[in-house]
C-alpha cells in the first residue's frame, strides 16, 4: 500500500456518503469539511473507514456553537465532519463503527455530558481511581496485578491492570488519564506566542512535533506562507526528536534484555543527540525553537558543527546497532513479542512505527506532506512481522532516514533567504495541523481569533496507540510486558493531555 | 559478551567530574531567566505562567513558576535575559524568587545535612511521576547514562518507597495521583527526603491554572529541595540531589 503523490488531489467522491446529507464547509486542502447530521454521523464515518480511510479522532467543538467533530484521514485528504448538536444531548456512538473511538468518546463523555448513545463501555475515564481494578477476565485460578500508576523504574504514570494465571498475561487493559492536567482548555485565551509554548508542555518527548502541528494550524488560519529557510529548521528539529525517541526506546529494550553495556551505549547516543540540541537552541528538548510563522531564533552553531555531529553519531550507531542485533539474548526477546496484525491495526487506527511494522505505510509526511517534507527526499520505513522486533526494526531504519532528511535540509541552507518568520495576527478562525510525532500522525485542531487562540483540541499517536497495547497480548507471559510496552514508545502525558 | 566489553571500554571516560569539578554549559544553555534592569509597567503580562513580579520597579522572577520559555526575554531583552547555569536547586520555595523580595512561602526547614548524614554515599531514590509532561523522566532517567553516572556518588535507583531515602517527584500533583503520592511518602523510612523536579512538580507550571493539579508538591508533601526548570537538565537534578543528601550545600545564588 504505497502513498500515491497523485491521491493528494483527488477528492472523497460523492457517492461515497451516498445517501447522507452532506453541506460542505469552507477549507484548505487538503482539509475538507462537511457538515451532516448527528445521526448520520457514524454512517458517514463508517463510510470513510470502510473506503479505506484511518480514524484519527473525535472531539465537541465548543464554538461558535457545540459541533460534534470526527476527523477520518483518508487519501491524502484530512476529512471533518462536524454535526451541530441542537438541544438533543446525544447521537449514535463512534465507537460502534471503531473501537479507536472508545477512549475519545469517553473522554467526550466526561467532558461535555454529551451521550455517546450505544456506546459499549461508558465508564468515567477521567480521573481514574488506582484501587477501582476492572477484571476483564474471571476464573478461580486469576488475579489481577495493578501494576502501576507508580511503576517499577522511572516511568511515566498509568495503570496496566493485568489479569493473569500466575504466568500467562491473560488480558491487559490500559487505563489512561492519571496525569491529565486539563491542559486543552488552558489553550483558550492565550496569545498565538504564549500558545506555543503551552503546546510543546503537552507532551515533552515530542516537544517539536507538537509546536509544529500547532503552529501550522494557526498559520493554515492565517494563510501564512513560512520562509523556506524556517521550514528547513524545523524539519530539523523535528528529525533530531525522532532520533532521540527511537534511541530512547533502543535504551529501554536493552535495560529490560538486562544488557547493561547496550544500556550505556544507547544511552551514550542519546545523550549525544541531546546535547546537539542543546547546542542548537539552548534546550535539551528543542523548546522554543517553533513559533507560529516561523522559527524564534537564529541557530547557535553551525550547519557544519551540525553535520559534523551527525556524522559521529552515525557511525557510533552503526557499530552498536549491528552488535545489539546479533546479540541473541536480545533479538529473543523480542521476535514473535507483542504481535499485531494488519487487521487489528486497522480497526483500531493505529499509527506511527506501530503501523509501519505491519507493512502499513502511514505516514502523514507522505500522505499529507508539510513544511520542508515536499522538497526533501525519504522513503517510509517498514517491517512485516508486526512484533516487537518489527518495531524496533522500524525505528532504526528510520533514524537513517532522519539522518538522510536532516542532510538534505542542511544543504544549501545559507544560500535560502535570511527571514526565519513572518508575523501572524490576523489569524481568524478554524484550521488542523499535522505532524507526523515519533509516535505517529499527531493532529491540532485550533480556533482562533484574531492573535488569541480560543479553541485546541489535540489528537494524539499515544492516545491511538493504547488500544492496540491491550490487543497486541496473545500468550505473551508477564515478563514481556516491559518489552512490548517499550517497543510501542508511548508517551502517558500525550494521551492525558 | 565479550565484544560488547570492547565495545563499552573502546569510547573511553566520558563521564563528567561533577561536582568535584565544575560542569559548563554549552553556549546560550536556557538554565536559567535572570532580571537585568529596573522595570516598567506591564511586564507581568509577559509570562504564561506569572512568574514575574514588579514591586517599586524591582522585577523579580519566580524561577518555581517559570517554564523558561523565553517570552520576557525575545520581548524585552533589555530587562531579561537567560543565564546558561545548571545549578539552580534550592532548599526553599522562597529562595526561587530572585532578589529575594517574592513572598516567602514557608519557614526554613532543618538543615538536611544533619538529616541525611547517616545516608552519605548510599543513597536510594524512588522516582513518581504525578502529572509531568513526560520529559522530566528523560532526565532523570539520563542520570544513570555513562556522561553522568550518578551511582558514582552513592545515588542508586530503587524500585521500592520502603527502600528510599529520597522521593523523587515531578509534575504538579493530578487528582489521580495524589493518593498514591501520598501513599508512596508514608511507606518510606525516616529520615527522608522529598525533591521537587521541574517547574510543574515546583508550582504547578501551566498547568497550574487549570484546577487539575495541586499546584506543585508540597501542597502535599513536605518538600526538602526544589528544582526549577522545564525540564531541569541532568546535572540540575544532580545538584538537587546533592542538596537533599547534604554533600552540597551551596544554595542558588540569590
Amino acid at each position: 500500500m504505497s502513498i500515491d503523490r497523485a491521491h493528494a488531489s483527488s477528492r472523497v467522491p460523492t457517492q461515497l456518503l451516498d445517501g447522507i446529507r452532506v453541506e460542505p464547509e469552507e477549507a484548505e486542502a487538503p482539509e475538507r469539511r462537511l457538515l451532516v447530521s448527528a445521526g448520520e454521523l457514524a454512517r458517514a464515518t463508517r463510510a470513510l473507514l470502510d473506503a479505506g480511510g484511518h480514524f484519527v479522532g473525535t472531539f465537541a467543538a465548543r464554538e461558535p456553537a457545540l459541533t460534534l467533530r470526527v476527523l477520518v484521514a483518508y487519501r491524502g485528504e484530512l476529512v471533518v465532519l462536524g454535526a451541530s448538536l441542537g438541544e438533543e444531548r446525544g447521537y449514535p456512538a463512534i465507537a460502534r463503527v471503531t473501537p479507536a473511538a472508545l477512549l475519545p468518546e469517553r473522554e467526550l463523555h466526561d467532558v461535555t455530558g454529551i451521550v455517546p448513545l450505544d456506546h459499549p463501555e461508558l465508564a468515567p475515564a477521567l480521573r481514574p481511581d488506582p484501587d477501582q481494578l476492572p477484571r476483564r477476565v474471571v476464573g478461580d485460578q486469576t488475579f489481577v496485578i495493578p501494576y502501576g500508576p507508580i511503576r517499577s523504574g522511572v516511568f511515566e504514570a498509568v495503570q496496566f491492570p493485568i489479569d493473569t494465571g500466575g504466568e500467562d498475561v491473560l488480558s491487559l487493559t490500559v487505563r489512561p488519564y492519571f496525569k491529565r492536567r486539563g491542559l486543552e482548555q488552558r489553550f483558550a485565551g492565550l496569545p498565538l506566542d504564549h500558545a506555543a509554548h503551552l503546546a510543546e508542555r503537552i507532551a515533552g518527548i515530542s516537544t517539536v512535533a507538537h509546536a509544529f502541528a500547532f503552529a501550522q494550524a494557526v498559520e493554515r488560519t492565517g494563510r501564512v506562507e513560512v520562509p523556506p529557510r524556517a521550514e528547513r529548521w524545523r524539519a530539523i528539529h523535528a528529525e533530531l526528536e525522532r532520533i532521540a525517541n527511537h534511541l530512547d526506546v533502543g535504551v529501554k529494550l536493552a535495560e529490560d534484555a538486562a544488557l547493561s553495556v547496550g544500556v550505556a551505549r544507547f544511552g551514550s547516543l542519546k545523550e549525544q543527540v541531546m546535547r546537539l540540541r542543546a547546542r542548537l537552541c539552548g534546550s535539551r528538548f528543542g523548546r522554543g525553537v517553533v513559533a507560529p510563522g516561523g522559527i524564534r531564533n537564529e541557530p547557535l552553531i553551525s550547519v557544519g558543527e551540525v553535520l559534523g555531529t551527525l556524522d559521529g553519531l552515525e557511525t557510533d550507531l552503526r557499530r552498536d546497532r549491528s552488535l545489539l542485533l546479533r546479540t541473541t539474548s536480545f533479538t529473543d526477546r523480542l521476535i514473535g513479542t507483542g504481535r499485531l496484525d494488519v487487521e487489528t491495526i486497522v480497526a483500531y487506527g493505529g499509527v506511527g512505527p506501530v503501523a509501519r511494522a505491519c507493512s502499513l505505510g502511514i505516514d502523514a509526511r507522505l500522505e499529507r506532506p508539510y513544511g520542508a517534507y515536499p522538497n526533501l527526499g525519504f522513503t517510509i520505513a517498514r517491517a512485516t512481522g508486526g512484533d516487537a522486533m518489527a518495531r524496533f526494526d522500524v525505528r532504526l531504519q528510520e533514524i537513517d532516514q532522519s539522518i538522510h532528511l536532516m542532510r538534505q535540509a542542511l544543504e544549501h541552507l545559507d544560500r535560502l533567504p535570511a527571514e526565519l518568520a513572518v508575523r501572524v495576527d490576523a489569524a481568524e478562525g478554524e484550521a488542523c495541523g499535522w505532524t507526523e510525532a515519533p509516535s505517529g500522525e499527531l493532529v491540532y485542531c485550533v480556533r482562533t481569533e484574531g492573535s488569541t487562540v480560543r479553541e485546541v483540541h489535540v489528537l494524539t499517536p499515544s492516545l491511538r496507540n493504547w488500544p492496540l497495547l491491550s490487543a497486541s497480548y496473545r500468550g505473551d507471559v508477564l515478563t514481556d510486558v516491559s518489552f512490548i510496552e517499550h517497543s510501542f514508545g508511548l508517551t502517558p502525558a500525550e494521551a492525558d493531555r | 559478551m565479550l565484544e560488547w566489553l570492547f565495545r563499552g571500554l573502546r569510547h573511553g571516560v566520558v563521564t563528567t567530574r561533577y561536582p568535584r569539578r565544575p560542569e559548563t554549559p554549552p553556549v546560550g544553555f536556557r538554565g536559567r531567566v535572570d532580571p537585568v534592569g529596573r522595570g516598567g509597567v506591564g511586564l507581568e503580562d509577559l509570562c504564561p505562567t506569572g512568574a514575574i513580579h514588579v514591586s517599586d520597579g524591582r522585577i523579580s522572577v519566580d524561577r518555581g513558576s517559570c517554564v523558561l520559555c523565553g517570552a520576557c526575554v525575545a520581548a524585552e531583552p533589555e530587562l531579561f535575559s537567560f543565564v546558561a547555569d545548571y545549578q539552580t536547586a534550592a532548599h526553599r520555595r522562597g529562595a526561587l524568587f530572585t532578589g529575594g523580595k517574592g513572598p516567602r512561602t514557608e519557614e526554613l526547614r532543618p538543615a538536611l545535612g544533619e538529616r541525611s548524614r547517616t545516608l552519605r554515599r548510599s543513597i536510594h531514590i524512588r522516582h513518581v511521576d504525578a502529572g509531568s509532561d513526560g520529559s522530566e523522566e528523560w532526565e532523570i532517567h539520563a542520570l544513570t547514562n555513562p556522561y553522568y553516572d550518578m551511582q558514582r556518588l552513592g545515588f542508586f535507583f530503587t524500585l521500592t518507597p520502603r527502600h528510599a531515602d529520597v522521593l523523587l517527584v515531578s509534575g504538579g500533583v493530578t487528582a489521580s495521583m495524589r493518593e498514591p503520592l501520598l501513599r508512596a511518602f508514608e511507606a518510606m523510612p525516616e529520615p527522608r527526603a522529598v525533591v521537587a523536579v521541574g517547574t510543574d512538580a515546583c508550582s504547578g507550571g501551566f498547568s497550574a491554572a487549570t484546577g487539575e493539579v495541586a499546584g506543585g508538591v508540597d501542597q502535599l508533601l513536605p518538600v526538602d529541595v526544589y528544582v526549577p526548570g522545564s525540564p531541569p537538565a541532568p546535572i540540575a537534578i544532580l545538584h538537587g540531589l546533592l542538596l537533599a543528601s547534604g554533600v552540597l550545600t551551596r544554595e542558588i545564588a540569590a
